[in-house]
């Protein structure tokens, strides 16, 4: 009897375990943000093409926003910037940059070659910022609510599919919540 | 310079300097080098702490490697972080904390033994207790077995 059970019952745990487990849609580097639910890290950064302007999210408070955290040293960054500058003409959500390990001259050539989908974009000189974020790698976008609370990370090129299928529903929701 | 926080820790360091009757000057950090150029801490029982501490979290860009052995920008901030929460007087579990409340649980190579750890932390042991207990059915119904291989001639070596 048990010959035949535990076959079976061991195949089907294979089963489960590498549908999940090789799942081609699941990104084995993405690491869950413990941040969601979470106060958003405030910051306090200058701009980054103007240094005597100062960039903080203490300003949103009560917004629900959006930051994305890139670089010009970030291949993939150059990838979601025409999806970002899509995203920004419909004017949603404020769009805060913060550009992470990076150089001001490059930066903001890089602004002015590829356009700018930013509302500001805060420079993050020694990467505190980011690690206050939990930032590891780049693009990395996330979602703050009225409240100030994170409720989404998104780790890859943003693409204007993810905005709609990812954040579009959770900013109404936020804007719902916070109403 | 680098931000008041790197300030007041460089003060910190400076401040230890001459308790500690260190003479060696510590080079001020250009732009790109990040705190390891500063060396060890002067303090041996800190140095000790700041190793164990950067070898037991992750480096998430590389995530196999620890942050004491990668050479990436992450890994060389974060280093400096743990540098200077150590000076600042702050505890191994003030470290880890911060650390995990930002990248979460994985940042540390071993996790804490808590309810939902159970199992990382246990499944070795229920394996090997399975293992046992597979070896023990073996051998007993092994040993319930007539013994029909009967040793072949000129073998010496019986039980």
């Amino acid at each position: 009897m048990w010959k035949f059970i535990l076959p079976i019952v061991a195949f089907i745990a294979l089963a489960v375990l590498f549908a999940f487990g090789l799942n081609p849609n699941r990104d084995i580097h993405a690491i869950p943000s413990p941040l969601i639910g979470k106060p958003a890290p405030l910051f306090k950064l200058t701009d980054v093409s103007d240094p005597s302007r100062i960039v903080s999210n203490a300003d949103l408070k009560g917004q629900v926003y959006v930051l994305n955290v890139w670089g010009t040293w970030c291949v993939a960054c150059r990838q979601e910037q025409q999806d970002l500058l899509t995203i920004a003409q419909q004017h949603v959500v404020p769009i805060i940059g913060l550009d992470y390990m990076d150089e001001r001259s490059k930066a903001q050539q890089w602004l002015q070659q590829l356009g700018n989908p930013y509302n500001a974009v805060a420079f993050d000189t020694d990467g505190r910022t980011a690690i206050d974020w939990g930032v590891y790698g780049a693009p990395e976008t996330f979602l703050v609510d009225g409240a100030g609370r994170v409720i989404y990370k998104f780790i890859s090129p943003m693409t204007q599919q993810v905005w709609a299928r990812e954040f579009l529903p959770r900013i109404e929701a936020a804007r719902k919540g916070g109403a | 310079m680098r931000g008041p926080a790197l300030g007041i820790a460089l003060g910190a360091l400076f401040a230890l300097l001459p308790a500690l009757g260190a003479p060696a000057p510590v080079p001020a950090p250009g732009p790109q080098d990040a705190v390891d150029a500063y060396g060890e801490l002067r303090d041996p029982a800190l140095e000790r702490r700041y190793e164990h501490i950067v070898a037991q979290l992750r480096c998430l860009v590389c995530q196999n490697e620890s942050i004491a052995d990668s050479n990436v920008e992450l890994a060389s901030d974060l280093r400096r972080q743990v540098r200077e929460m150590l000076i600042a007087g702050r505890s191994d579990e003030d470290i880890f904390k911060f650390m995990t409340d930002r990248y979460g649980e994985f940042v540390r190579f071993s996790p804490p033994l808590e309810p939902k750890t159970l199992l990382i932390w246990g499944a070795p042991f229920v394996m090997l207790l399975l293992g046992a207990l597979i070896i023990l059915r073996v051998v007993r119904q092994r040993a319930q077995q007539p013994l029909d291989d009967t040793p072949a001639a000129g073998a010496s070596d019986s039980s």
